[in-house]
């Protein structure tokens, strides 16, 4: 402030100044000195807090004031020291909160600490906007539960529709069989297109039924090991009956070990029978080929491309633009030639997509099209279930609990304040990773919002911090991120984690369920850093086990003498006086050790020779720099998991 | 001597037309009509084979299936689930029920003698 005060001013237009400028505020405004007496105020604040003229600018503190209010009523059944202590506690730290007055006014207060001593507090009136909030919220959820009536409604629809077609389909085949046994052959062939039509209107029940359960995001993931040959064998057999019928040929190329891949038979079947059915449809006299090849990406992840290729009528640049949309096919003169909704691609891209995989096309006009599906192996896919957080539990929210939220941008925190503002949260706001854990060690939050890139001390260091310190690897930290540095987050100890842009009612509801949670078991780190050490120790203790700590290869052997072996231990190879090597050596010949499990941790580029090595000795290799540290997490629990399983039964 | 069928199946009009050419391909057909029914006929009738309609009245089709496979008499019994739309939830719970194999409604007849025969260890 002072360095934009005009030197020109006398102190009486200064202060005439400030008067008009706070009288002018839309905001209630009180200021409080070092003391806590009210020095400064404007007419906004009395009106909104109701403030008698008597009461204000005397000698009375902010403690007077809030026990007024409680007094008159303004905290509901709270307790009033209560409500007093918990705003005592954060004055030092700038924070926010929504207060609704009796009247049903919706106040936001913010204060503020002013250099110096003493602190500014803000009310500002947002009764219309919560208005407003309120008013879109029950917009969404009457347009969601109309949404979940209509795809009920399909849903029973479809199999009330389905169960008269099953019959008319049925008896026109039974009966076109007696006309082909008379050797009737008009009748055989009227009965026959009875039959088609009938399978027809059936598949496109199936379809609308297929797309209303995914628009109601009611279409659920089985994941299993496929074995993709016999997937391919059983597609083979349900379109080869299409294929012919255009006089086309079916080519498979599966290679003999293709194995098998973690995904959704039934929804894997549906997409290959909808892309063959089309190249059947779209091709005469020519061949279809579905093609198969694996690969492993960047991130070790096995993939499979199964590639549907034809010699069909092939599509324009701006055919192809339209694909994949709903109801739209290439033209509509499709629709008379050869039938169809336009629904097949859309449902297979959205199978595709929720299979975690993508589709693409290449196509040209009169030469053919090929359609190519890229799934992943979904390896580690939870049951769906754990994934699930009861969102209405969330919107109930605990007042009184307190969110740290860490983030250099204002944007972040005026609308985490909105949303967890409502929700009775109190909140306290740190611009970078060192205020952060200031404020954290001044008045531990229950929860702590953190931002992943923040300049000078990121989110990962504040993380790395806090999970080595007693006093605060307990609080469940939220990791906010645009990046999937997501493994990274766990393995340091991130409780969950959520990308930006940031989803609220998931927010909201997540640190419901961080507000309360906690298991023992021995983890022995060898590492030269302390640093090194101090993060993963943060990392053990965090998953509920005990850490014990060792210097290098000699200080490990020493503490396993004394000890008795741990469930894990974790190990960095470059050590001075014992390395890794060594350590392993050694410790793999001693009978009592020579099965505990061992992570190695490095940031060394090992040779083929070390790798060969280590692959006889331990478990498995994590290197410390790059992403593979981000399965430390997980892999510490399976690990000492299987290290406690494997302990009794050694005993037997 | 012909193979026998236990074909259970709550709707009439599809529980004639798929018995009738079930008889039609050689097959001897018995039928029951809930998931109860099923389960006692298959110990009664000793069938070689079980086609199993899914949404059965009284007791369902994975549960008659799940009882068909605890009993010791009747668990090598194989069951075909048959359900109307190839939905995953429905195949996988089938699976998961001790279905032997899987096929949808309505049946291509031709497909299923072939998934029958398959199960039979018969070409
Ligand atoms: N292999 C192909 N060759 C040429 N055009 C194709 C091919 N596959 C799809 N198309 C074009 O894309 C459109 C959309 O395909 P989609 O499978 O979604 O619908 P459809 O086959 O017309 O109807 P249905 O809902 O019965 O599958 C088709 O109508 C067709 O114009
Ligand atoms: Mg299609």
């Amino acid at each position: 402030m002072s360095d934009t005060k005009n030197q020109n001013l006398s102190a009486a237009q200064e202060h005439a100044l400030l008067r008009a400028t706070l009288e002018n505020m839309a905001q209630g405004v009180a200021m409080y000195d070092a003391s806590h007496r009210l020095v400064t105020w404007n007419e906004r604040f009395r009106i909104y807090l109701e403030m008698p003229d008597e009461f204000l600018g005397t000698d009375r503190t902010f403690s007077d004031y809030i026990r007024y209010l409680g007094e008159r009523g303004e905290f509901g059944d709270a307790d009033i020291e209560t409500e007093l202590k918990k705003r005592l506690a954060v004055l030092e730290t700038s924070h926010s909160f929504e207060r609704v007055r009796p009247d049903g006014m919706v106040l936001e207060v913010r204060r503020d600490p002013v250099p110096g001593g003493g602190f500014i507090a803000i009310y500002t009136d947002i009764t219309e906007r919560k208005q407003a909030e309120l008013a879109i919220r029950k917009a969404k959820e009457d347009a969601e539960s109309a949404s979940k009536v209509k795809s009920a409604f399909l849903a029973n629809m479809s199999h009330e529709l389905r169960t008269p077609l099953n019959a008319i389909i049925g008896y026109s085949e039974l009966l076109a069989e007696d006309a082909g046994d008379r050797g009737d052959s008009a009748s055989l062939a009227d009965l026959e297109k009875i039959g088609a039509a009938g399978r027809h209107l059936l598949g496109l029940i199936n379809e609308i039924l297929d797309l209303s359960k995914i628009e109601a995001g009611k279409m659920e993931l089985y994941i299993e090991k496929v074995a993709l040959a016999a997937a391919v064998d059983e597609v083979r057999s349900l379109v080869s009956p299409l294929i012919e019928k255009n006089g086309n040929t079916l080519v498979i190329e599966c290679p003999a070990d293709i194995g098998a891949l973690r995904t959704d038979l039934t929804k894997l079947k549906q997409c290959l029978i909808n892309l063959l059915s089309n190249a059947a449809k779209f091709t005469k006299s020519g061949a279809v080929t579905l093609r198969l090849s694996r690969y492993v990406d960047d991130e070790d992840a096995p993939h499979v491309v199964f590639e549907v290729r034809d010699s069909g009528i092939g599509m324009t640049e701006e055919q192809i633009g339209r694909l994949f949309q709903a109801f739209t096919q290439a033209d509509s003169s499709t629709t008379r030639n050869f039938g169809g909704t336009g629904l097949g691609l859309t449902i297979t891209r959205h199978f595709v997509t929720m299979l975690g995989g993508t589709i693409t096309v290449t196509s040209t006009s009169g030469l053919g099209s090929t359609f190519t599906v890229d799934l992943p192996d979904r390896a580690g896919v939870a049951p769906h279930e754990d994934h699930v957080i009861d969102v209405d539990d969330g919107m109930r929210a605990a007042s009184a609990v307190t969110v740290l939220i860490v983030d250099d941008d204002d944007a972040v925190h005026d609308v985490l304040s909105a949303t967890l503002g409502r929700e009775g949260y109190l909140l306290l706001h740190a611009r970078d990773g060192a205020e952060a854990l200031a404020v954290m060690r001044r008045t531990p939050p229950d929860v702590v919002t953190l931002d992943v890139r923040m300049p000078k001390v990121d989110g990962w260091s504040v993380l790395g911090v806090m999970k080595s310190d007693p006093e605060l690897q307990n609080i469940p930290v939220v990791m906010l991120t645009i990046v999937d540095d997501r493994n990274l987050g766990f393995s340091l100890g991130a409780s969950e984690f959520m990308t930006k842009p940031i989803d609220r009612n998931r927010l909201t509801a997540l640190l419901r369920k961080l507000t309360s949670s906690t298991k023992n078991a021995t983890v022995l780190i060898v590492d030269d850093e302390p640093d090194v050490r101090g993060v993963i120790k943060g990392t053990v203790e965090s998953a509920g086990m005990k850490a014990a700590e060792a210097g290098n290869g000699r200080a490990a052997l020493q503490w396993l003498e004394g000890n008795a072996p741990p469930a894990l231990i974790l190990l960095d190879l470059m050590m001075p006086e014992m390395d890794g090597f060594e350590f392993l050596e050694k410790i793999r010949k001693v009978e009592r050790w020579s099965d505990i499990p061992t992570v190695v941790l490095t940031a060394k580029d090992l040779s083929e020779r070390e790798r060969s090595f280590l692959a006889e000795r331990t478990l498995l290799v994590l290197s410390k720099t790059g992403q593979p540290i981000g399965s430390l997490g997980a892999a510490l629990s399976a690990l000492a998991r299987r290290g406690q399983a494997v302990k009794p039964q050694a005993k037997e | 001597m012909p193979v026998k069928i236990l074909l259970v199946e709550d709707n009439e009009m599809n529980r004639d037309m798929l018995s009738r050419r079930l008889l039609r391909n050689g097959f001897e057909v018995v039928m029951a009509v809930d998931g109860g029914q099923a389960v006692a006929m298959a110990a009664s009738e000793s069938p070689a084979i079980i086609l199993m309609d899914m949404s059965l009245p009284v007791i369902d089709g994975w549960e008659a299936t799940r009882q068909v496979k605890a009993n010791p008499a009747t668990s090598s019994i194989p069951v075909i689930a048959l359900t109307a739309h190839a939905m995953a939830e429905d195949e996988a719970k089938a699976r998961a029920a001790g279905c032997d194999d899987f096929d949808t409604k309505p049946v291509d007849i031709q497909r299923l003698v072939g998934k029958i025969n398959a199960l039979l260890g018969k070409a």
